[in-house]
């Protein structure tokens, strides 16, 4: 049972192929992971999902600038959903924790899940924040303190509550891990399979490094220039050489 | 002392000091009361101002002449349609909301994102305003080109507070300045709506990702920024009076603020506002009116000189250490 298919897609920045003709599909209750180099096309793919290229596409045209062409089909729960703006994407349930975190850095941490809370009725949002505190207990004593002066590793737990907060049914986490320690790398690996085995949500999970998310995930894809080289199970990628040879530099 | 503010005539200026004082004594007492009153009316001037920069990014050069309009349309409802006075500000206020919700959804919408293009616009807008109502009355509002046309205060009448002698609609301006900075900074941080722009604010895309709409939140700061640009004029046009200058004049005090403060930061705006209204006051006191507006000009000047991105502009600071 999908509950996100993308079929034939193509996103071209004026000539150059960003994403090439991909794949892909997401299974209800599962984690899927998206594996790649920089620059293999991850983030335009979840920019793509989320519908945030439709306004980058937007604000690009209206400057005369970059021309962001996006071709093929999104299915969100059978329906196509590409000509449909992000916000009415986040209120369908697909919510993004967008690369480096991106969080609201004058708003304090409790303001922060209360801005992701928004989407949310107010029983929802008040269980959901008991919730997100209790999968990083470490949020609970920086409630007061401004997003900007969390460490890094605060600030990807924060922007994972955040998202959380949006009732989310397809939850899009992009290089959550970017730039964080081993044990930081570890917890958050951790969080993603809990969040997917306590709430069920359905997750995608981009990453460069794929050694702390291989072991979490359902299914998986290897995006290579833009296309998807490779797809398997968890277990297939582990087995693979040329997964290992690439992200695990064995 | 002669506390008759209106006598020197038609500048707006004249809202922002009142007489030349002569007595030593009364120098601090005047310029703590005289200095918080022209603080809070750069105050009022300017949130509207800010609160649509800070949400949208859109600098709305509108601001000035929905002050003016506010003013008309309060004066033409009580005189020409023989409304009620709070009637008839409570109508101008809704017009002026509605009139910012359709700047954005007509006009600004189609600029997002090109600074030049939306001052111009905006400007635009200001310019068919407030030139509109110079040449001839819009609304049935007839002969404007003649000597005074103000909005009368609230309650007339002065009162000595500590042996200074303040009129009551200043006193007014004091109370519902502070209970509308209260108010905002209530709503900002406790609603779903005020949460929203305050998001928005910070960074569109992310806000985005968790479902607010951004043209929608921008509609809602162009309305409430209107709307607080004509309750500034309500209140602040009765110590002055109605011309198009005065809007011309009100855009240029809130861009002064808001620079000041550091664009888009509103609690930066209210500090500015203080900066200015004492600066202007305190040089009034000691050299006389006449140095007000190098002071202004100096004041900008200075505080650029030595913080670049405003009192509070901590934004990129921020960006940089992170």
């Amino acid at each position: 049972m999908t509950i996100l298919e993308i079929k034939d897609l193509m996103v071209f920045y004026e000539n150059a192929i960003a994403i090439n003709n991909v794949h892909l599909a997401c299974r209800r209750g599962e984690v899927t992971g998206v594996f790649g180099a920089n620059s293999a096309g991850k983030s335009t793919l979840m920019y793509t999902i989320s519908g945030i290229i439709l306004d980058v596409k937007k604000k690009e045209k209206m400057r005369g600038g970059e021309r962001i062409t996006v071709l093929g089909s999104i299915l969100y729960e059978s329906k196509d959903i590409m000509a449909v703006e992000a916000s009415e994407r986040a209120r369908m349930g697909i919510v993004l924790c967008p690369e480096r975190r991106r969080i609201f850095q004058e708003s304090t941490v409790l303001e922060n899940l209360k801005i992701g809370g928004i989407l949310a009725k107010r029983e929802q949002g008040k269980k959901t924040m008991e919730y997100v505190f209790n999968l990083f207990p470490h949020l609970r004593n920086l409630k007061k303190r401004e997003g900007g002066f969390l460490s890094g590793g605060e600030q990807q737990m924060l922007a994972i509550g955040r998202a959380l907060m949006a009732q989310p049914k397809l939850l899009l986490l992009d290089e959550p891990l970017l730039g964080l320690s081993p044990l930081m790398e570890e917890i958050l690996a951790v969080a993603v399979k809990n969040i997917n085995s306590q709430t069920g949500i359905t997750t995608l999970i981009s990453e460069q490094y794929a050694r702390p998310i291989l072991p979490i995930i359902h299914y998986g894809y290897v995006l290579e220039n833009g296309s998807a080289v490779l797809e398997g199970t968890s277990e297939e990628l582990t087995d693979n050489p040329d997964v290992k040879s690439a992200y695990f530099g064995l | 002392m002669t506390l008759e503010y209106r006598s020197d005539g038609v500048s707006a200026i004249s809202i922002l000091h009142h007489s030349t004082l002569q007595e030593p004594d009364f120098y601090s007492m005047e310029i703590l009361i005289y200095g918080t009153v022209n603080s809070i009316i750069f105050a009022l001037i300017a949130l509207g101002f800010t609160l649509v920069y800070g949400v949208s990014r859109v600098p709305n050069f509108a601001h000035g002449s929905i002050y003016v309009l506010v003013g008309f349309l309060t004066w033409s409802f009580v005189n020409n349609s023989g409304f009620p006075y709070a009637l008839a500000v409570i109508f101008s206020l809704v017009v002026a909301a509605i009139l910012g919700f359709l700047i954005y959804r007509i006009v600004l919408i189609r600029l997002r994102g090109m600074a030049t293009s939306e001052i111009i616009a905006s400007f635009a807008v200001s310019l068919i305003i407030l030139e509109g109502l110079r040449m001839q009355g819009i609304a049935g509002f007839k002969g404007f080109i003649g000597p005074f046309y103000t909005l009368k205060p609230f309650i007339e009448g002065k009162i000595n507070l500590l042996g200074v002698f303040v009129d009551y609609q200043r006193l007014i301006i004091i109370g519902v300045g502070v209970g509308m900075v209260i108010l905002l900074s209530l709503f900002t941080h406790h609603t779903k709506t005020g949460l929203s722009l305050r998001a928005i604010a910070q960074d569109e895309q992310a806000a985005m990702m968790l479902g607010v709409n951004s043209d929608r939140m921008a509609e809602i700061a162009m309305s409430i920024g209107s709307a607080l640009a004509g309750l500034a004029a309500v209140l602040i046009l009765p110590l002055g009076s109605i011309t198009a200058e005065v809007g011309y004049r009100v855009l240029i005090y809130a861009l002064a603020v808001c620079i000041i403060g550091g664009l888009g930061s509103w609690g930066g705006a209210i500090l500015a506002a203080f900066v200015i209204g004492f600066a202007m006051k305190i040089s009034t006191a000691l050299f006389g009116a006449l140095w007000e507006s190098v002071v202004l000009v100096g004041t900008i000047i200075l505080i650029l000189l030595f913080k670049p991105s405003g009192l509070l502009g901590k934004q990129k600071e921020l960006e940089e250490r992170v």
